[in-house]
This record gives structure tokens, sequence and C-alpha cells, in this order.
């Protein structure tokens, strides 16, 4: 069987963080079962949601990510007991404070994905990344990290002499 | 009977109180307010000395919340003996909040509370009379003005609340009906003031930590400097940070030399922890915040 990739305009960097005990093993399943699902999503494996901190995702955001999923075990099946009852619980305010300081939340995903749940980890993922294709770029963080880097204009006279001195 | 006499029987109550605890030897040392050199205007104090009481008063103007004082800004205290410390309804929230947190013991403290009809919004011209005009906007919407479980308050009856607008109330509503975009640009307009002087956490009582996540550089999680990536993770992990803590005491806004409103921030997040999880700042000692603890029926409906 030929899978046979569609071309898009914009391909956009999905970021996923993970738990290793479930969302991981789950997403490691999709890859032994030969599922397909859209090469966009780069995975970072955590011990547990719990361990993810909301600045991981203010950072991802502004390294480039067009998207960011955060998935782990369903309640009740943490490794380490509560980890994802206290993640819930953050990140359910965290949500809220995104929300009020303009970022669009459907750029945003959560998920509880067991191990043995391949196919819902494919179709997480082919959702997130369909919805911020239709979106188009995250712009404002990266916008802010540019200007980290330099806020001057890039196409000054003083630039251009200097670039043409050297 | 007018809001100045009101607290000038408060500041008699209190030298009274501070002179009779520090000379019987209940406490070691009085954390209150002492009138300043401008006239009007407060600081706060630390007294250790019975005779020293009679520095002490209280204001309008006495804007401090002096919680922090016995956390990260302690270097002045004794460090043995109970503390005496005068705090309104807010600040009072505060020191609730730290001993729920384990940063104090209840046996250590001896709570002065005051019954405060408000404060200042700003101690430019201290000696101004307290009214709707003059009075901070924390203030308008207190809920707490008599503070509860302490050892001694003063015996004053406080006037009526008159019913002033909500300010902060006001301008989380104006701000949730704006689209996403137009709140973006609201608050890069308003974070692209700051400075990254960090008063707003060094005043802060509940910012404590020995190192702080954004002094940090390995790995570096929020940039140092004033620019604007770092200044918006700087806000967004600050707000973060004190969701289901912040007492209300509106001090990082007081302190800001940029005027940014960052107590609409913490007063956003506490209002969305009561709805989410019934949690508040209080009088009572919350064993545990709302972030700190879970419930296994907490609402989902945002996960897939």
């Amino acid at each position: 069987m030929q899978h046979t990739k569609q071309k898009h305009a914009f391909e956009p960097k999905i970021i996923a963080f993970v738990c290793t005990w479930c969302t991981y093993a789950g997403a490691d399943l999709a890859g032994t079962s030969r599922m397909q699902y859209p090469a966009n999503v780069r995975v970072v494996k955590f011990p547990c949601t719990g361990r993810i901190d909301p600045v991981f995702i203010l950072k991802a955001f502004q390294q480039g990510a067009d998207g960011v999923l955060v998935s782990g075990c369903h309640p009740g099946d943490c490794h380490y007991m509560a980890g994802n009852f206290h993640a819930r619980r953050r990140f359910a305010a965290f949500r809220k404070l995104l929300e009020f300081i303009g970022v669009d939340l459907k750029r945003l995903q959560f998920s509880w994905v067991s191990a043995a749940e391949a196919g819902k980890w494919v179709e997480v993922v082919t959702e997130l990344t369909e919805r911020v294709r239709a979106l188009g770029p995250m712009q404002e963080f990266k916008a802010l990290a540019l200007e980290e880097q330099w806020s001057g204009k890039l196409d000054t006279a003083e630039l251009q002499e200097a670039y043409e001195a050297i | 009977m007018t809001t100045e006499t009101i607290y000038n029987a408060v500041g008699e109550a209190i030298r009274i109180e501070a002179g009779r605890i520090l000379s019987d030897g209940t406490v070691t040392a009085v954390v209150g307010y002492a009138a300043a050199r401008r006239n009007g205007s407060a600081q706060p104090v630390v007294i250790t000395k019975p005779d020293d009481a009679a520095r002490l008063i209280f204001s309008a103007a006495c804007v401090n919340n002096l919680a922090v004082y016995l956390t990260k800004a302690k270097k002045e205290l004794p460090r043995e003996g109970r503390i005496g410390i005068v705090v309104k309804g807010c600040d009072l929230k505060a020191l609730v909040g730290l001993l729920g947190e384990s940063q104090l013991k209840r046996e250590e403290l001896y709570i002065i509370g005051v019954p405060c009809a408000g404060v200042l919004g700003s101690t430019l011209q201290p000696s101004v009379e307290l009214d709707a005009e003059s009075i901070a906007d924390k203030c308008r919407e207190c809920d707490d003005r008599m503070p509860q479980g302490s050892d001694f308050v003063p015996l004053v009856e406080l006037p009526e609340q008159p019913a002033l607008d909500k300010k902060y109330a006001a301008e989380i509503a104006r701000l949730e009906a704006l689209t996403p975009a137009e709140r973006w640009a609201y608050w890069q307009q308003q974070f692209s003031k700051c400075i990254k002087c960090y008063a707003c956490r060094q005043v802060c009582p509940f910012c404590f930590c020995e190192q702080c996540l954004c002094d940090r550089n390995k790995p570096q999680m929020v940039e140092g400097t004033p620019r604007p990536a770092g200044n918006t993770a700087w806000h967004i992990v600050r707000a973060m940070h004190l969701a289901g803590r912040c007492a209300g005491c509106a001090e990082c806004e007081r302190v800001c030399p940029m005027d940014i409103p960052l107590n609409l921030l913490n007063r956003k997040m506490a209002r969305e922890l009561k709805e989410l999880f019934q949690s508040e700042a209080g009088f009572e000692v919350r064993e545990k915040g709302p972030l700190a603890t879970f419930s296994e029926t907490d609402d989902e409906s945002f996960i897939k």
C-alpha cells in the first residue's frame, strides 16, 4: 500500500508534551502498528503530565510552535497516582489565563491517551494538525521572540551601508 | 465619625496594645506603621522596645502589606520569640495564605487586626482625605474590612461601606468582551512598558522562593531582559504562580513604576479559580490551595 503525501502550502509545527507511561507508549504503538499520522508533531517525553510546567508551553510557542498538545494517562491511571489530576487543575487554570492574555485556545489541545489507544493518538494529532493548519502560523509569540533578538528594522540605510562596507 | 477619627482611634489602640505586648514579653518585635517624613505619610517600621510603641500610627496612608516582612524581608526581625504584626483585612489574607503554605507558624505570630475602611490609591499626596476619588481600587470592591481570627482588634465602629463602582470587575468584563486579538494587543501594550525591575516580585508576600524560576538560566525559561518575549513570559508566569494563592492586597500594582495593571490578572485568576474549584483566599487557613490539590470530579470538558 503506497501512502501518498498531500502537499500543503503550510506545514504547522506541533509540539506534543506527553507522559512516558501512557501517551508515549500509545504513540509508539501507533508507530509499530504502522498507523499513519502527520509528521508535523514533535514528541517530547516527560515522566508525567504533572511534570509539564505551563512555562514549557510558553517556551514552545516562543520557539516557533504553531500548536501544542499535552497528553497523558487517563484520570486514575497515573503511574504516580495523582500527577494527571494535578495537571488537569493546573491546565484548566492556565487555559483561562492564556485566554485572558489573548491567545487562541484552538492551538492548545489537552488529551488523555492510554498506551493502548494508538487510534486515539492518531485521531488527536491529525485533528490538531489540521485545525492549526487552517488557522495558519502562530505569529504572536514568534514575533515577540524575534523582537527579543532584534527590534530594529532590518532594511535601514545604516544597516545596508554597514553590510556593503564588509 | 469620619474615617480619620476612626483611624486615629485605631492608632491609639495599636500603640497601647503594642506597648503592652512588648513590655510583658509576649512578643519580641512589632511590625507596624510609623509616620514618615512627609506630612501625613506612613512607612513600615519594626519596633523592639516598649517605648518605641508611641511611634506607631494608623492612617489611610498605611498602604503597605506588612506580611512581606515576615518572609523574605525578615532581616530586621529578631530570630526568637513571637512577632506582632499590624494587618488590614487583605494583609491578613496574605498572612493566612503564608500560614497555609507553612511559611509561618500561627503560634509565632501576634496578629493585630485593623478594622479598615480603605486606604489611599496613591501616596503622592499622603494627607489627602479618603473619599470615593482617592480610595485604592482594591478597597472599592473589598468584602473583608473586618479581619477575623486576629489576636487583637481595636474596638471601633466602621461606617457603612459606600457603594463604589468596582473598577477591576468592570475592566475584566470589558476585556473579556474583546476578541483574543484585541486582548493580545491590549496586554502587549501593557507588558511592553515593563522594565523588569521586579518590584512586583519584591513586594509580593507569596514570592518567597529562594531562587525564582525567572532568574535561572540553566535552563533559561524566561528571558531576563526587559524585552517583549521575556516581559510577556514573566507576567504570565507571575500570574500563574500566584493563581489560587494571591490574597488581593494589590501591592504589585501599587509599586509598579510603569503602572501595569498587574492586579487585573490576579483578580481574573482568583475569579476563575473560585468558579472552577470553589476556592478563594480568605481568613480560614487552607491546608492546600486549589492548585496544590485535586478532586477526582474536576471539570475536564476541555480535555479530549
